[in-house]
């Protein structure tokens, strides 16, 4: 009790055996490791926002200029490929088997495109994202075989017969069969379609020994028809279908041309307007698309940079123009909140 | 001495500490808002009754100063942190749905989202709430006053919450439309590929993931190597879960298999868009941070930053 009451008030008591006060885990427990403390100095400030805002500008401005560099094609053709007989009819006209899907579209080319040059077909209002959509698939069926046939294809995992549908699901059910083929001229431009898929896609997720059967025989036709003497691992188109889009606009790659398109010519495209975009309002382009190191045509990133970076030298120069016209010491009491409400300031 | 720590909480309707070393201070203790117990003399009673245990009554004023200071700071910024993060990230998804036809298909793939609190974003916020210190003890010790900043709930108030989820719904703002934008219709790489929902889905999580933890280094004024070792290594947690989780079966995978290693990386576009939506999203705050300590500084900040050794 003595020892107690002598170290409480006095508190000069030696311990008998002094614990480690340099070691590591002292420190940590201790809360006193070595840290680094920034400072915001306005100088350090205004460096830092100028040095952001000289990288993003000129780079905004690289993005710019190579997206520039890119020369894109668009061409809507759901509209104008149906016959006059037909405008106002557009669902009589696409269930019809009897009518010719044929329709001819003049494009000009409008500067040099260097081969590769890259199809794509764009279809807008298709919702692939759609929670339903996306779930009505069988990954092991599409590797492994029609004994892997899953719930999770309904309502399109059994034909009427009861006999599995490979590939099951509404994402291949829905596989979009439209077709284009390109002339210059007289000329046919091949067009190249193999290798449009991801390797990893047709490598390891669609199987080599799989091959469609019972697909699209069915009262309900949702898209093309599969050839069922071809694997699933080599139905590019259907592997590129169901690698699922992210929003209801979007494009996925038809196939590669190997040529060079020249200014100033005039390519005639052949198309096979098979699939039914009209029932629910969708619209269906053709794009023809050279790609840079940074991908295809899109503005948005440079104009981004450019915008982020003005951004920063803007604020940059506003914090200097303060500091300059204010300058106040640092840990000026007089900007403390009470004394400025004093009249101070 | 119950009834009156009892009467003095009920009548003024602040919270109560008490403090006390003996078997009959063991009623007050319990009933005061915080009660710390001193072991020693008289026995362990009042420890084993007690909120807190002090060894000697002078450790009461680090007890108070020190540590109240700073756990008052770490719980008020962990929880206003807490739900920045959470919101920035749920929002993407919100707006996600909006160009989903509300189908309640998530953006991301399942496991993305499982191990978001878990492994990308949880040690940052752990750290956060344990680790930060705005001021040494010293400075604490020295400067009385600061313990005033809990008594009047300035880290805490309704303003500081409501700007911190204004601040969540910017980024997921930001976050969202600049994927988007950047990253779709056209291709992203130079083999002539477009991006389909896994290559938007990890590009907008790679933002997030990105968004959250620097938002937090820039928010926290005290680095050690622990703070250093989180923020930086939850970030490349994501990565490394992206490639290991890629490289499972399609069937445990789905959309993420290889999408890192054969899309993602091997893509400028993606490394661009993220840095430029990153930096974007982060100057608001940063900005707002500036002005609130060089122009409009309170007296923690003035405190803070007098003691700031580069100062």
């Amino acid at each position: 009790m003595d020892e107690a009451s002598t170290s409480a008030s006095a508190g000069a008591t030696r311990r008998a055996i002094p614990p480690a006060r340099s070691g590591v885990f002292y420190r940590f427990t201790q809360q006193n490791l070595p840290a680094w403390k920034p400072a915001m100095t306005p100088g350090c400030l205004i460096a830092m926002f100028l040095i952001i805002g000289i990288i993003f500008v000129p780079f905004g401005l690289l993005c710019l200029q190579t997206s520039n560099h890119v020369a894109e094609i668009i061409h809507r053709y759901d509209f104008d490929c149906v016959p006059n007989a037909y405008r106002g009819n557009w669902q009589a006209y696409i269930k019809d088997s009897s009518i010719s899907k044929n329709c001819t579209l003049q494009a000009k080319v409008l500067e040099h495109m260097r081969a590769p040059i890259y199809v794509y077909y764009e279809l807008e209002n298709f919702y692939q994202n759609h929670r339903r959509y996306v779930k009505s698939r069988s990954d092991k069926q599409l590797r492994f075989g029609a004994k892997y046939t899953a719930e999770s294809c309904s309502p399109v995992h059994r034909d009427n017969n009861g006999s599995p549908i490979v590939p099951c699901g509404l994402i291949a059910w829905s596989l979009f069969n439209d077709t284009y083929d390109f002339t210059r001229g007289s000329k046919e431009i091949k067009v190249n379609r193999k290798n449009i898929s991801w390797k990893s896609d047709r490598e390891h997720k669609f199987g080599k020994n799989v091959f469609p059967s019972n697909f699209q025989n069915g009262t309900l036709i949702g898209g093309g028809k599969l050839d069922p003497t071809v694997p699933l691992s080599e139905q590019e188109d259907l592997i590129v279908w169901m690698r699922t889009a992210a929003l209801p606009k979007f494009r996925k790659l038809y196939g590669i041309i190997e040529d060079d398109l020249h200014a100033d010519e005039i390519i005639t495209i052949l198309i096979g307007n098979n699939y039914n975009t009209y029932t629910f309002g969708g619209k269906k382009s053709i794009v023809l698309s050279t790609a840079s190191w940074l991908g295809g045509k899109n503005d948005f990133l440079g104009h981004a940079y450019i915008v982020t970076g003005s951004l920063s030298i803007f604020i940059s120069i506003l914090f200097a123009l303060i500091h300059v016209k204010y300058p106040r010491p640092q840990g000026d009491p007089n900007r403390l909140s009470w004394n400025r409400k004093n009249g101070n300031g | 001495m119950e009834a009156v720590t009892r009467l003095v909480k009920i009548r003024t309707s602040k919270t109560t500490l008490a403090i006390g070393d003996g078997a009959n201070d063991v009623g007050m203790l319990q009933e005061a808002d915080i009660g710390v117990g001193i072991s020693g003399a008289e026995g362990m009673q009042a420890v084993m009754a007690s909120d807190f245990a002090i060894a000697q009554f002078r450790f009461l004023e680090r007890l108070l100063l020190v540590h109240g200071h700073w756990c008052y700071r770490r719980i008020a910024a962990m929880i206003c942190y807490f739900f920045f993060k959470n919101i920035t990230f749920g929002f993407t998804l919100f707006w996600f749905e909006a160009h989903a036809m509300f189908s309640a298909q998530p953006a991301y793939n399942d496991w993305f989202i499982s191990f978001y609190s878990v492994a990308f974003t949880s040690l940052p916020v752990i750290a956060l709430g344990v680790f930060d210190k705005d001021v040494s003890s010293r400075v604490c010790l020295e400067v009385p006053s600061l313990h005033q900043d809990g008594v009047n709930n300035v880290f805490f108030s309704w303003s500081r919450i409501l700007s911190w989820m204004l601040n969540g719904m910017c980024c997921s703002i930001i976050i969202y439309f600049g994927s988007l934008n950047a990253i779709l219709v056209q291709a992203v790489r130079q083999d002539g590929r477009v991006a389909g929902f896994d290559i938007l889905g990890v590009t907008m999580y790679s933002c997030v993931v990105w968004t959250v933890n620097c938002q937090l280094a820039l928010y926290i004024s005290y680095f050690t190597w622990i703070q250093h070792f989180v923020i930086w290594g939850s970030i490349l947690i994501w990565y490394t879960f992206l490639v290991i989780y890629g490289l499972f079966s399609p069937a445990i995978s789905a959309t993420a298999y290889h999408v890192f290693v054969e899309a993602c990386a091997p893509s400028p576009l993606y490394w661009l868009s993220t840095l430029m939506i990153v930096v974007t999203a982060l100057i608001p705050f940063f900005v707002y941070k500036i002005s609130r300590t060089l122009y409009y500084p309170q007296y923690h900040d003035q405190v803070q930053r007098a003691n700031s050794k580069n100062w």
